[in-house]
């Protein structure tokens, strides 16, 4: 196993230079010149060559690329083009607030989510199953920022009692991390549901009751951890997509995530700030994936890794 | 590993993410107090993210509102967006108007300790002549030749070619503490320190940026001890934050939320007319509008007042000449009243009798796309069919700047925006105007070209005498209003939401917070 | 606790008989109340994306500057949006863009994805790794970024919404895919069948495959609700349809300004979104309980 885990983490080295040359040639070639907005609307076509200069985007594309891998070895990411800030200090403030929501949405979806999932394919065709699955269906079914809109005009417009927006202490995230996990908790509880009720008709299950095992110890020992594979795949997923930020619910909650940095900085043609967020949720997504993958083996021993 | 160590990882996992906001609440909880008064403090949201602390190295709006609590200039504007004196106690220009002189007034202390003096002065001037990277660089400060030292409170500029534009630059030009620019500029862009009514305190970026009375201000009043400014761009949320309170000042008040408000006695909605001018600007050199009859019908087609009403919910005002009203030297024009009749007409003149299809580009900003789809309404009216072409800003921009001649763009129409400062009439007519201005070169998107229109722009920026500038400047407005290289659409009127509890806070025309009055009442 | 009884119910519910499997499928189908019904909700929908234009009693287009942000009334049962459109007309005319852009983008990236999945887990090794890590580059490039460059070299329009909205889910897919063919290929006919000597193509379609199905339909239906707010939220960003175009997304978000007051013009959309959302995944779950191999009664 450990093994296995430090030939991934190797295995990542050249993923992740794969990744950040594919990334660099990607934001390149999307049209827009960066210089042409930092020089301004009333910028005279001088004025924007020599802003072009200035911020080194008139080096030719592998020139740039070799200044900024340069750079990263020394530890520095370089310098937001429309901020003039160092990215790192750009990054500091809004990774944290980032991980926690993406924590606090994540850790009640998957709770709630599973606990809806069981009891709905427990109690199968029966009012826990009906009510769990209509609440988890209509989660999956609501817009995101809709939700988060109506949200905010009941607990914060009409009650008053969250915060519209922001990130400053747990009462900020308590709306933000619903609209966020809504969705998640639904999906898992769906694939829980379907999962566990596939796993409670296999073979081993039969086996296990034939052996005269009470129904509660065949639900947790074994059937609850067979039915887990399919949704651990789901839950990694969507932790990789949380970690990248999620634009609407932080525009909607004005939260100073990640998201909302890498949608202005695209709007801005930022490039620096655009390689390093990339490559940042790269790293995350992988060894999210990596978690996943021992997971896996944890669950069900079958599936082996050299 | 067993089922169960499974189940103590995910209950450690969720475990770990409490107690991780639960820190992160600690830390911040500091902060959060104060919004009940208690240590008075005022909320100011904002539409947009501030991007840079520099006074000499920004483009945007909130980060000058932001910079103007901390930061002065030696000039300044009013309320109605002209030019007053501030650190400098009175300036002259000379006649050929390449020497500015200023006497400064004196007893002013920076945020550091520091003097503010005419060598201070020297340090800020000099550091955006020398610094090409800076924005304010190449707005007028590079034509600078000397600064030179008259006494302890008096200093001259002399620039090498006019520029009439240079007194806005000189307002817009904040001075920061000598000792900044020449120990730290590093920290310029991220922690500035000024002569202001209030100094820096701390920037979280993308959440707050709260600044702090600073006691040993140089003019006399009392004002509140801390500002909070949250970029705030959901409009439904900045509304939202007005309402309970979290905010005492909103700008933008997004206006279709205006009927939310209706009948609050805590909050007053205060309105300012803008340079904010609206319009669409039409290739005038590509066919068929070439013609000015298929422009001037545009004109005639569309209903300013519906303009007003559909796409700025009721606020604003008609765009009766090439500038806003608010804008030096604006006088107002024989308007296009909407008149189907005489748009066809003009349209049959000039051969279009069964209409034509044509183009119209924008961002993809909810209030363009609205504003495409109205003129794509009107314009049907007369039987032209309008393809509407949103694109990202930054393809917009390549499409439009990416044509190297006339002949080469693809633009039809450009629905878009201008604004600038109400005393810099230069900034609202030459990138716009100009035939030196015609992309990619500048903003001129109409690629408007009218050689007397040229030379009159050219003798009212050389010289130092207003009555001239007026007079050319009247000339140069009926001209191109006649010529219909747009289609004239509105300005618009700046919505301000205050809690009813605060007092001395102003929006000026062009979108600046003045908060050096701001107190509770 | 006992639960023995939940496993045997449905077999007396429905009784053994031999049917054609599409007559097996529909009197299986039948039985599943709410999906028949979402079903029926969904067939609703597909004649009106046929026939709405022609039933629309307004131009969907025409403003009316005198009646904008009107509430429902007798005249206009959904109100009118800020141009002073008929908001229902705009529902009927959009059903068809809703429905064709979210549905032919899922199946475009199902189909990828699940090529691509079931030869990552069948074959494993340099393969598997390679569809792997490029999938985890994929997902590493949040998808709107992915939305904006594609449509910065296509071009604006429905269409490359279309590709847009498939790319993103290809990933997803292929991860979902290769998942449950890891498990079923420790299973023992498959075991049986490769030491029969029987194909790779044939293993994989004829054995493999069926065992993905019902994780696939499930996400399918997921995915055409995702695809449905996706492509919602492509049209806010302006790029999607032209915004004059009656697209529930585009409706949904150009309005959201108004929601303090005019909701109706907020809800309308919304809700339109929401049921058929709703409705898909219902949809997904009753055949679900019908199509999968393990659940189906023999």
């Amino acid at each position: 196993m450990f093994q296995y885990i430090l030939k991934r983490i190797i295995e990542m080295i050249p993923l992740l230079l794969v990744v950040s040359i594919l990334t660099f040639l990607f934001i390149h070639m999307i049209p827009g010149d960066p210089a042409r907005l930092v020089a301004g609307k009333d910028a005279t076509l001088e004025d924007v060559n020599r802003v072009s200069i200035e911020l080194g985007l008139d080096q030719p594309i592998w020139k740039q690329y070799v200044t900024f891998m340069g750079n990263l070895f020394k530890g520095d990411l370089g310098t937001s083009l429309k901020t003039g800030l160092p990215v790192s200090n750009m990054f500091a403030d809004r990774f944290m607030p980032s991980i926690y929501l993406t924590l606090l949405s994540m850790g009640w979806a998957l709770v709630i989510g599973l606990i809806i999932g069981t009891l709905s394919a427990v109690f199968k065709n029966k009012w826990p199953d009906h009510l769990g699955m209509v609440t988890a269906v209509s989660g999956i079914s609501l817009p995101g920022f809709w939700l988060g809109l109506i949200l905010i005009q009941i607990f914060s417009v009409q009650l008053g009692w969250f915060p519209t927006g922001g990130a400053e202490g747990w009462k900020s995230y308590v709306l933000p991390s619903i609209t966020l996990g809504a969705g998640i908790m639904s999906m898992l509880a769906r694939f829980t549901r379907s999962s566990l009720l596939e796993t409670l008709k296999a073979d081993f299950i039969r086996t296990g009751r034939a052996k005269g095992l009470k129904e509660s110890s065949v639900l947790t020992k074994h059937a609850l951890r067979n039915s887990l594979i399919p949704v651990v795949t789901i839950a990694g997923l969507q932790f990789g997509f949380l970690l990248g930020g999620s634009v609407v619910v932080e525009t909607v909650f004005s939260f100073p995530g990640m998201g909302r940095l890498l949608i202005d900085s695209i709007a801005f043609r930022d490039y620096p700030v655009i390689q390093s967020a990339l490559l940042l949720f790269s790293i995350e997504f992988i060894l999210v994936n990596l978690i996943v993958d021992i997971l896996y083996s944890t669950l069900n021993p079958k599936i082996q890794y050299e | 590993m067993r089922k169960a160590n499974l189940w103590k990882m995910l209950f450690f996992a969720l475990v770990c993410s409490v107690l991780l906001v639960g820190c992160s609440d600690e830390n911040g909880g500091d902060s959060e107090k104060g919004q009940k008064g208690s240590d008075k403090e005022i909320v100011i949201a904002v539409n947009e993210n501030f991007i840079s602390m520099d006074p000499h190295n920004t483009g945007d709006t909130n980060s000058n509102s932001v910079q103007s609590a901390m930061l002065e200039g030696l000039l300044g504007f009013d309320s109605d967006g002209q030019i007053t004196t501030v650190l400098a106690e009175d300036y002259s220009v000379s006649e050929n108007a390449l020497e500015y002189t200023f006497k400064l007034n004196q007893g002013i202390k920076f945020h550091d300790g520091e003097e503010f003096n005419a060598e201070a002065v020297k340090v800020n001037i000099e550091r955006i002549m020398k610094d090409e990277s800076l924005r304010l660089n190449s707005r007028g400060f590079n034509l600078i030749t000397s600064v030179d030292i008259l006494g302890d409170y008096e200093i001259k500029v002399t620039l090498k070619t006019p520029y009439s534009a240079m007194l806005t630059r000189f307002s817009v030009a904040k001075m920061l503490s000598p000792k900044l620019i020449k120990e730290n500029s590093d920290d310029i862009p991220k922690s500035p320190v000024g002569t202001g009514p209030f100094k820096f305190v701390e920037w979280v970026q993308g959440d707050h940026l709260t600044v702090e009375r600073y006691d040993d201000y140089w003019k006399k009043g009392e004002r509140v001890k801390k500002i909070t400014y949250k970029p705030v761009p959901e409009n439904g949320s900045r509304i939202a934050m007005l309402k309970t309170g979290e905010a005492s000042v909103i700008y933008p008040l997004p206006a279709q939320n205006l009927q939310e408000l209706e009948g609050n006695k805590d909050i007053i909605v205060s309105k300012i007319p803008s340079t904010i001018a609206r319009y669409v600007s039409i290739n005038t050199m590509k066919e068929p509008f070439d013609d000015v009859r298929i422009r001037q019908a545009f004109n005639y087609a569309v209903d300013k007042n519906a303009y007003i009403k559909v796409v700025n919910s009721g606020f604003g005002l008609p765009l009766d000449s090439v500038i806003p009203s608010k804008t030096l030297y604006y006088v107002k024009q024989d308007v296009y009243e909407q008149n189907i009749e005489k748009a066809k007409e003009l349209l049959k003149e000039a051969g279009f009798e069964n209409g034509f299809t044509a183009e119209i580009w924008g961002n993809t900003n909810s209030d363009t796309m609205k504003g495409m789809q109205f003129i794509q309404q009107q314009l049907k009216e007369i039987g032209v069919t309008v393809e509407i072409k949103s694109m990202e800003e930054g393809t917009l921009s390549d499409e439009i700047f990416g044509a190297q001649t006339p002949e080469e763009a693809k633009l039809q129409m450009w629905y878009v925006s201008w604004s600038s400062y109400a005393s810099d009439v230069t900034n609202a007519t030459k990138p716009l105007f100009h035939s030196e201005s015609i992309p990619p070169n500048s903003a001129n998107t109409a690629y408007y070209k009218n050689t007397e229109v040229d030379s009159w722009m050219n003798e009212a920026n050389s010289t130092g005498d207003a009555t001239k500038q007026a007079e050319l400047y009247e000339k140069i407005q009926s001209t191109i209003y006649k010529d219909a290289p747009w289609i004239f659409l509105g300005v618009d009127e700046l919505l301000v939401g205050t809690r009813s509890d605060i007092e001395g806070i102003y929006v000026d025309p062009t979108g600046g917070i003045n908060v050096s009055d701001a107190n509770f009442k | 606790m006992e639960f023995t009884s939940t496993v045997t119910e449905k077999k007396q519910v429905v009784p053994k008989k031999k049917y054609s499997p599409v007559r097996e499928f529909w009197v299986n189908f039948k039985h599943q109340k709410t999906a028949f019904f979402a079903s029926m909700f969904i067939l609703l929908l597909i004649i009106i994306a046929i026939i709405g234009p022609s039933i629309a009693p307004y131009d969907p287009y025409k403003p009316d500057y005198d009646a904008t942000l009107q509430g429902p009334s007798s005249e206009h049962i959904l109100g009118t949006d800020e141009y002073g459109r008929d908001i229902f007309s705009r529902i009927l005319v959009g059903t068809r863009i809703t429905l064709s852009v979210s549905t032919s983008s899922v199946l475009l990236g199902a189909i990828v994805g699940t090529v691509l999945g079931i030869m990552s887990g069948y074959f494993g090794g340099w393969l598997d790794r390679i569809i792997m890590r490029s999938s985890d580059v994929m997902f590493a490039f949040p998808d709107l970024l992915l939305a904006i460059a594609i449509v910065a070299v296509l071009g604006p329009g429905l269409n490359n919404v279309i590709i847009a909205v498939s790319v993103f889910s290809v990933p997803s897919f292929a991860r979902l895919v290769r998942g449950s063919t890891l498990e079923a290929k420790e299973n023992t006919f498959v075991e049986a069948a490769k030491s029969m000597g029987a194909p790779h193509k044939r293993i994989m379609f004829k054995h493999i495959f069926p065992e993905t199905v019902s994780s696939l339909i499930v996400f399918v239906t997921m995915r055409i609700g995702t695809a449905i707010i996706a492509a919602s939220s492509l049209s806010f960003l302006g790029l999607g349809a032209s915004p004059e175009t009656p697209d529930w997304g585009a409706m949904l978000s150009m309005g959201r300004d108004y929601l303090g007051t005019a909701s109706h013009v907020v809800m309308m959309p919304g809700i339109a979104i929401f049921l058929t959302v709703l409705a898909f995944n219902l949809v997904g779950d009753g055949l679900r309980d019908v199509l999968d191999p393990k659940t189906k009664n023999e």
